[in-house]
């Protein structure tokens, strides 16, 4: 294989590397923005918590004999009740009494707060985490594609094809979208709101906590602000892809990540060295702008007028 | 909307109320003290600290407090300095050079403070740097290495410099691993991680090495490095100087380059010091880094003593930054003595420029700019561990 060609295929399989890892992170921003339009700022944090969970009962895991990415079980598990708690304890009363943007302040809070506790509990420094997945790298002639990279992207398939199923087919996702429409004639047919946003959370904190391990499997440090340039990128992603769409979240991280990956490698040879790889955020969130400028509710968005 | 900017504008919001009280503060005690007796001719010194003891950086701060507090309390049970216990008032900056401003002025309201320990990285150390011109006030600098923090006047440093290290880790890939093809990984947005790469890549060409590839990464702290790697591996390159921290090039850089492929040697500044590794440690032989300080370095007698008395108050190993504090603190120690009895922090200020010093981290002269021209160590990774590998003297 050509040397050139080979080199661009491993662009693209690094950027879909990372552009999974945005992909799962979006999908967790819609799911929540799709039913309460609530931009879940901590997000990005119940991935941090995720994290710190692995690290804590990774080792345990490996030392009764199962493979270590069985900890995503209890880090799910304390994802969900993170999530569940925050959206009881801050979000709805705040929901209820105050306006969408006292509800943005508050997730806010919630992120730094949870940054800050991280910080109290664990201390500062970066923490490295054992090994998750041991799979083989896939190998055709000189092209290596890291076996981590192939399956982070069928697991955001999957569970992207779960969740629109989910969502589509189900009692619950039935209510989830029928809440997302319309709260008070969802209230008339029976909706549970509550328990629905509830769920929304506990769903949308578990994403987090797979998320967690993915990220986790390719940079293996744990740190209590991990969560805040990631959770940016992936609601970048999310917008891009269309907020409050399963299907726009998946594709919208995946083109950050190849955007962010052939910046890197190529913007510099393009321009001749004028701009280099330093630029591509800056590209990431130029492009982000331009497709909103187009097309404002992102690519696989609907485009829906304000309700009167 | 975004959370960076809004993290960003809370900040602002509390460093500017922190600023407020703290003129309130320093005006208040200025007043005070007007009246009454400089405390420096009281009973004890005291030397302020600034460090970095939360965020990015948190480690090196941490252990730079111990080397002071280690140096301290050896200092006062020999009698202290002019007979005078020493006292540490020790603040921590969390890296961000408002609140390292905020902190020097609070230590240079207090008139009993004759010098500043600190700050830990350079960011910090370049806002306090015209501060300690204008408040006449020593700030000596255990580790920070840019270049562009020199004042020439009031601020002083225990290490070399990054232009410094670029060039001997040049040499060193010259002479003594005698490669030719060399490439170069930083972040732009760090002047630690650029100024390094800079200083390494100019030596290189003056030393006839081939620099077949430069890649750059937007800050210091990302995470995806590969597709950097990558252009580098397809270069052809044998060694690559990745100017990082120990929390980027440990579980990113390195593990990315020898995943897509390059075995050739990666080489780092001090930054590295502190490496975390993820746990497959083969993935970090061919790891160079220079450093200040080696405990394995058996030409210097004074390293084993501080070894030992660390070891006994820490219950742990020192590492770099700890050995550059304690001689901080020594340094200090050797002007405030040789400024006279009760000196003024002008006197102090004259005592250090130029000194000739003796330490942990070698024998060095501080030259005009406030900055020692010293030997640097290499230390070379093996089976996950630093390893003393040679000492590079100054050309």
């Amino acid at each position: 294989m050509n040397s050139q060609l080979v080199m661009f295929i491993s662009q693209i399989f690094n950027g879909l590397k990372i552009g999974s890892v945005y992909s799962l992170v979006a999908l967790g921003y819609t799911m929540v923005y799709g039913i309460i339009r609530l931009i879940n700022f901590a997000h990005g944090d119940f991935i941090m918590v995720g994290a710190y969970v692995l690290m804590l009962t990774a080792p345990a895991i490996i030392a009764m004999g199962m493979p270590a990415w069985v900890a995503v079980i209890p880090a799910i598990l304390i994802c969900v009740a993170v999530g569940v708690i925050v959206e009881k304890a801050a979000y709805k009363p705040v929901r209820e009494r105050g306006n969408s943007m006292t509800a943005l302040i508050t997730a806010i809070a919630m992120s730094l707060l949870l940054e800050n506790g991280a910080q109290a509990v664990f201390g500062a420094d970066y923490k490295t985490i054992p090994t998750v997945f041991s799979i083989p790298s896939v190998n055709f002639g000189a092209l290596h594609i890291s076996g981590d990279t192939i399956l982070t992207i069928v697991l955001g398939l999957v569970i992207m094809v779960g969740l629109q199923l989910y969502v589509s087919y189900t009692k619950r996702g039935k209510a989830m979208r029928a809440v997302s429409e319309d709260k008070e004639a969802s209230i008339l047919m029976g909706v549970n709101i509550n328990s629905t946003i509830t769920l929304t959370f506990a769903i949308g904190s578990g994403l987090a906590a797979v998320a967690s391990l993915m990220y986790v499997a390719a940079y293996p440090q744990v740190s209590p602000t991990m969560g805040a340039m990631l959770g940016l990128k992936a609601f970048v992603a999310a917008v891009l892809g269309g907020i409050g769409s399963i299907p726009g979240a998946m594709i919208g991280g995946l083109t950050i990540g190849l955007i962010e990956s052939l910046t890197k490698a190529y913007i510099g040879t393009i321009t001749a060295g004028i701009i280099t790889s330093a630029f591509s955020d800056a590209i990431v969130f130029g492009i982000l702008i331009v497709v909103l400028l187009v097309k404002p509710s992102g690519i696989m968005g609907k485009n829906e007028g304000e309700k009167v | 909307m975004n959370t960076r900017f809004t993290a960003k504008f809370v900040t602002i919001c509390a460093a500017t109320g922190l600023a407020v009280s703290l003129a309130g503060c320093s005006g208040g005690s200025l007043s005070e003290n007007s009246g009454s007796d400089s405390a420096a001719q009281g009973n004890t010194i005291t030397l302020g600290s600034i460090t970095t003891n939360s965020g990015t950086a948190a480690a090196y701060g941490e252990a730079e407090v111990a080397g002071f507090k280690l140096a301290i309390s050896e200092i006062n049970k020999a009698g202290g300095i002019n007979g005078k216990k020493v006292k540490l008032e020790s603040m921590d900056d969390k890296g961000d050079p408002t609140e390292s401003s905020n902190a020097f002025n609070k230590l240079s309201g207090d008139d009993s403070v004759l010098a500043v320990l600190g700050p830990t990285i350079s960011a910090t150390t370049a806002a306090v740097a015209p501060l300690a011109d204008q408040s006449k006030l020593v700030a000596i600098a255990p580790a920070a290495t840019a270049d562009s923090i020199e004042s020439g006047n009031y601020l002083f440093r225990a290490c070399f410099k990054d232009s410094y290290q670029g060039e001997i880790a040049a040499r060193f890939a010259a002479k003594t691993l005698k490669v030719k093809k060399v490439a170069v990984l930083y972040g732009t947005g760090d002047p630690y991680s650029s100024g390094t790469a800079e200083s390494f890549m100019k030596e290189a060409k003056q030393l006839g090495l081939d620099v077949v590839d430069q890649e750059s990464s937007s800050s210091a702290d990302d995470t995806e490095y590969s597709s950097q790697l990558q252009k580098i591996q397809a270069s052809g390159a044998e060694f690559l100087y990745a100017p990082y921290y120990y929390s980027i090039a440990g579980p990113y850089i390195i593990p990315q380059a020898r995943s897509v492929g390059f075995n050739g040697v990666v080489m780092g500044p001090d930054g590295y010091d502190g490496l975390k590794l993820t746990d497959n440690v083969s993935l970090y032989n061919k790891v160079y880094y220079t450093t200040h300080y080696s405990p394995d370095d058996k030409e210097n007698s004074k390293v084993a003593d501080f070894i030992k008395s660390f070891r006994s108050e820490n219950k742990s190993d020192p590492n770099t930054f700890s050995a550059l504090s304690y001689d901080t603190v020594y340094m200090a120690k050797q002007a405030i003595e040789k400024a006279g009895k009760n000196p003024t922090r002008e006197q102090v200020r004259k005592a250090l420029a130029g000194s000739k010093f003796d330490g942990v981290t070698g024998s060095f002269t501080l030259d005009k700019t406030g900055s020692p021209k010293k030997s640097v160590i290499v230390l070379e990774m093996k089976d996950g561990k630093p390893v003393f590998n040679s000492t590079v003297k100054p050309a």
